[in-house]
């Protein structure tokens, strides 16, 4: 049907090219060492082979120059030889395309294991005309393709799929662009490892957390009243926005949250030696279970872990202290 | 099917380039095609597109195969072959038109963009006109734009992707230019070129009948154009010899239908007097016959021989146009001791047909004196008797001549020419016709001749003993003018209006003659541009005896230097924008400052750090801040900037 896509080697050959373009990879990375955080991309780390398209387009000239010659012809010799100018010119242009960008990392949220990690970054165009049709890979994985206007710079997000807990770090990987004419691929190579952290697979089906020790001292009536009004208090995100106090908010143009003194205003403690399991990651993952759930349902928590302790409260910050220390328990913390 | 045929409306921002660019391919083939095949390929065209609109499906694979193969069977039918640059051009438009039916990716549209080139290069091979080198540039970024839009990204306005491929194929012209001019080229082909019989050319045939020429006094089509060394032939001389044709079957006349070798043509040739040097360029015929000044004596082309009745002729036909040097002897004898009888087969005459004419010319031979006595009296029988020149006689009957000779008395040369060889023969005198030009405008432009199709002539040539055979023009006789003035044959018609003198016309002619000047220089330099005239150019460039080597090396060195020039410039395309004043100023505000601005700090935050540090007056460092902020975010005012000017200056 499209057997225009048999004209393109990789996926003709997958396992040979994806084998050969890991050996030059690492013969690049030997010759252009490893990479800061902002990496402008200077010409000799360029590398610029034909596509198929441009197999076929050189074989197309190639027969138009036979038959020129065979005709006598020179208008089509004209041709022939616009023709081949332009592959010429285009494969400058192609590397040309990708010459002075400047790479950056731009970021990654934390995902839990199993996720696939969103590393995030930015390519800036810091010259005069516009770059076509870049695009960032790694591996078979590639990014969306963008365009950048002069002085533009553009987020391109590179997904990783993750397994296990700890430390996800972006491999080498590459950007690249076809432009003008896909008769020509150029590439550069990036060895900026970023690393993002990957959360504990919240474990599907978790025992409830144990009975609860309350840090007030007394345990409320379970019933989820939330009639009875017992103040305002300053807004934590994640509260519901039910209980913003909006008449106040319009006021004072300050976030509060009603209080009711029949919420649950109960706080757990999560530790590590309640959950009952031979297997750490299996622990780690219930835990993760817990924060996760208790996040959700507003509750503040503590978590305790062997040597370290985070004491109640909730919130974005109090998750992430949380999930992080769960997911670099017991490995080596390079980072801190 | 297994596959998926659905759209989704993703090709609607490059599909009508793509369509755009095949239109433009099939153009110069629309004239030559059959109307179906355009007509296929439009419709096809229309449809793809709808599908893309309104998010159909394309047509089931059975459809397309129906369609390919009936297309393909319609080629077959219409062209009996599929080889050569008609039916060739053909099937790359049917499949150009069933691959549009199955495209369904935008990189499908590279394979309708690559037939889009062979059409443009098949339309080259048709045809080489003027036109055609900015007819070809055109094609080319038209294609490229078309080829950029199948990746662009669907937002990207028009305008900057025709820029684009323009800006690559302007980048192209200097390398394509260099290697034009030095890939050096071969004379002879690679294989068999095939003739393609579909086109038709303007020009004689092997065979005259009354009409044949007259209709071609119409074309103002180069047949061929001379230049002469020295001397310009006079007018009286200018016969440009083709073929010669002896058999007659009472209304047509025909030659050899091959040309043939005659070892002894040249030897029975006597010159005399001064010959004239010439270079003739003449236009394909797709036949043997070479012209040439009467008599030619010398050429220098290849696999080219004088035949029996000495008409000049190339083993291959003349499909292409080619040049060549002659020298000619205008004032010559032919075969003057020849043996009559070997001369009898010019003497036949079809029994029973134009009765009347043979007996007139066996009374009229009874009452002349000698052969060339009666041959006058027959010439002032045209000249003196009601005969007209006209390019459009009445038609004429089974019987031709005698209906020409008594009845009509109307007609063109071929009409004087048979009458006249059609006389001598019953009259005992071998006599043959002679087909070729007369005449020949001298283009004052250029210095050079140009002879039209409408210079198209038939003379005749009788056989006299010890003079051998000698050029009689009948034409001559009725309008001497035809031959005398050299002006060509069109501006003589029936009621005698001659071209007007006029002062617009005057105008037209010499623009015409003008535009005759520039494809003259065009077809020897650009389209003739052969091993000849590149080795020409190439010592004119001071490169003594240039082999191909040689040529390519020059070739590779040129590709190599422009190449690099062409790097260049994409390097400054790409650079940086130069920083502007305000920002030079800030920069140098900055260094006085002694301190480094972090990573994220904004100019006012710096301020504090500035005026915290104490180096520097904390008014100034304030108003540089302000007025620096102003002149980058506020409209702009060349005050602010003075200010800011003034106020760095002062720290």
């Amino acid at each position: 049907m499209s057997w225009i896509r048999w004209l393109y080697p990789s996926r003709l050959l997958p396992g040979i090219t994806r084998a050969a373009s890991r050996r030059v990879g690492r013969w690049a990375r030997k010759r252009q060492g490893d990479d800061g955080p902002v990496t402008k991309l200077q010409p000799r780390r360029i590398y610029i082979l034909p596509t198929g398209v441009g197999i076929v387009f050189a074989l197309m000239t190639l027969a138009m120059l036979l038959g020129s010659m065979n005709y006598n012809n020179n208008l089509s010799f004209v041709l022939t030889f616009m023709l081949i100018g332009v592959g010429f010119v285009a494969m400058h242009q192609c590397q040309r395309n990708l010459v002075g960008l400047e790479v950056s990392f731009a970021g990654i949220e934390p995902v839990f294991a199993g996720q696939s990690a969103q590393f995030r970054i930015a390519v800036a165009n810091r010259s005069k005309s516009p770059r076509h049709r870049i695009r960032l890979y790694i591996g078979d994985v590639q990014s969306d393709v963008q365009d950048l206007e002069p002085g533009e710079s553009k987020i391109f997000v590179l997904p990783v799929r993750t397994e296990r807990r700890g430390w996800v770090t972006l491999e080498r990987f590459g950007i690249r662009t076809l432009f003008p004419f896909e008769l020509f691929r150029s590439w550069a190579w990036l060895h900026m490892y970023p690393k993002g952290i990957v959360y504990p697979h919240p474990a599907e089906h978790a025992p409830p957390p144990p009975a609860t020790q309350t840090a007030l001292g007394h345990r409320q009536h379970d019933a989820r009243g939330e009639e009875d009004f017992a103040g305002l208090r300053r807004f934590h995100s994640g509260d519901s926005p039910r209980n913003v106090a909006w008449k106040a908010y319009a006021r004072s143009e300050q976030l509060l949250t009603k209080q009711f003194s029949g919420a649950d205003m109960s706080s757990q403690w999560f530790d590590f030696d309640a959950v009952v399991s031979s297997d750490l990651e299996e622990r780690l993952s219930v835990l993760t279970r817990w924060i996760v759930d208790a996040d959700r349902t507003l509750e503040d928590y503590g978590l305790r872990l062997p040597g370290r302790s985070f004491p109640p409260a909730h919130g974005d910050a109090h998750r992430r202290r949380c999930l992080e220390a769960l997911a670099l328990f017991g490995l080596e913390q390079a980072d801190g | 099917m297994a596959r998926a045929r659905g759209t989704d409306g993703s090709l609607l921002a490059s599909l009508p380039w793509t369509l755009l660019a095949l239109a433009f391919a099939l153009l110069p083939h629309v004239t030559y095609l059959p109307v179906w095949i355009t007509a296929a390929l439009l419709a096809c065209a229309v449809w793809r597109y709808s599908i893309e609109v309104r998010r159909k499906p394309v047509p089931p694979t059975l459809l397309r195969a129906g369609l390919a193969l009936s297309a393909f069977l319609g080629v077959l039918f219409t062209y009996n072959t599929v080889s050569g640059v008609g039916p060739g051009s053909a099937l790359l438009a049917i499949m150009a038109a069933l691959k549009l039916l199955e495209t369904r990716q935008r990189r499908d549209q590279f394979v309708l963009l690559f037939i889009a080139i062979f059409l443009v290069m098949s339309s080259l091979l048709r045809e080489q006109y003027l036109w055609s080198l900015p007819y070809l540039v055109a094609a080319v970024v038209l294609i490229m734009t078309a080829w950029l839009r199948t990746s662009a990204d669907d937002a990207e306005p028009v305008r900057r992707s025709v820029a684009t491929s323009s800006r690559l194929v302007m980048y192209a012209a200097p390398l394509a230019l260099a290697m034009w001019i030095f890939f050096p080229r071969i004379a002879t082909p690679f294989w068999a070129v095939p003739i393609d019989t579909g086109t038709a050319i303007t020009g004689l045939s092997d065979t005259i009948s009354p009409g044949d020429i007259s209709a071609l006094s119409k074309s103002d089509a180069v047949a061929f154009r001379v230049t002469f060394d020295d001397k310009v032939p006079e007018p009286k001389d200018r016969y440009w010899r083709g073929l010669v044709l002896h058999r007659f079957d009472g209304r047509a006349w025909s030659g050899l239908s091959e040309p043939m070798v005659s070892s002894g043509a040249l030897r029975s040739i006597k010159t005399s007097g001064e010959p004239v040097h010439y270079e003739v360029t003449m236009e394909a015929t797709r036949q043997h016959w070479v012209f040439a000044l009467d008599i030619p004596f010398h050429w220098d082309l290849e696999s080219t021989f004088l035949g029996p009745q000495h008409q000049l002729a190339r083993v291959q036909p003349i499909d292409q146009r080619i040049a060549y040097e002659a020298v000619s002897y205008p004032d010559y004898r032919i075969e003057t001791d020849i043996d009559p009888r070997r001369l009898q087969w010019n003497l036949e005459l079809p029994e029973g047909r134009n009765p009347r004419t043979a007996q007139l010319a066996r009374e009229m031979r009874a009452a002349a004196a000698s052969d060339r006595d009666f041959i006058r009296s027959v010439l002032s029988k045209f000249n003196q008797e009601e005969y007209h020149y006209t390019l459009e006689p009445p038609p004429l009957g089974s019987n031709p001549v005698d209906r020409f000779l008594f009845e009509t008395r109307r007609g063109f040369c071929e009409h004087y020419a048979s009458a006249f060889a059609v006389m001598m023969r019953a009259a005992g005198i071998p006599a043959r016709i002679v087909l070729g030009y007369q005449g020949g405008e001298l283009n004052p432009m250029a210095d050079y001749m140009i002879v039209r199709q409408a210079d198209a002539h038939a003379w005749t040539e009788v056989w006299l003993p010890g003079a051998g055979w000698r050029r009689v023009d009948p034409t001559a006789a009725v309008a001497p003018e035809r031959v005398d003035a050299g002006r060509t044959g069109a501006m003589f018609d029936g009621s005698g209006a001659a071209w007007g003198l006029g002062t617009p016309s005057m105008l037209l002619h010499n623009i015409v003659l003008a535009w005759d000047a520039a494809n003259a220089k065009w077809n020897e330099w650009i389209l003739g541009y052969g091993p000849e005239n590149q080795e020409r150019f190439m010592n004119w460039l001071g490169m003594d005896d240039p082999d191909w080597r040689q040529m390519l090396l020059t070739l590779v060195a040129l590709v190599t230097g422009i190449t690099m020039l062409i790097s260049f410039l994409l390097i400054l395309r790409y650079r940086p924008p130069p920083k502007d004043r305000a920002a030079i100023l800030y920069g140098e505000f900055v260094r006085k400052s002694g301190l480094q601005p972090q990573t994220g700090e904004s100019p006012r935050v710096f301020a504090v750090r500035v005026q915290r540090d104490g180096a520097l007056p904390a008014a100034v460092v304030q108003s540089i801040t302000d007025t620096y902020l102003d002149v980058r975010y506020g409209p702009p005012d060349p005050a602010l900037l003075q200010r800011l000017e003034s106020n760095v200056a002062a720290l």
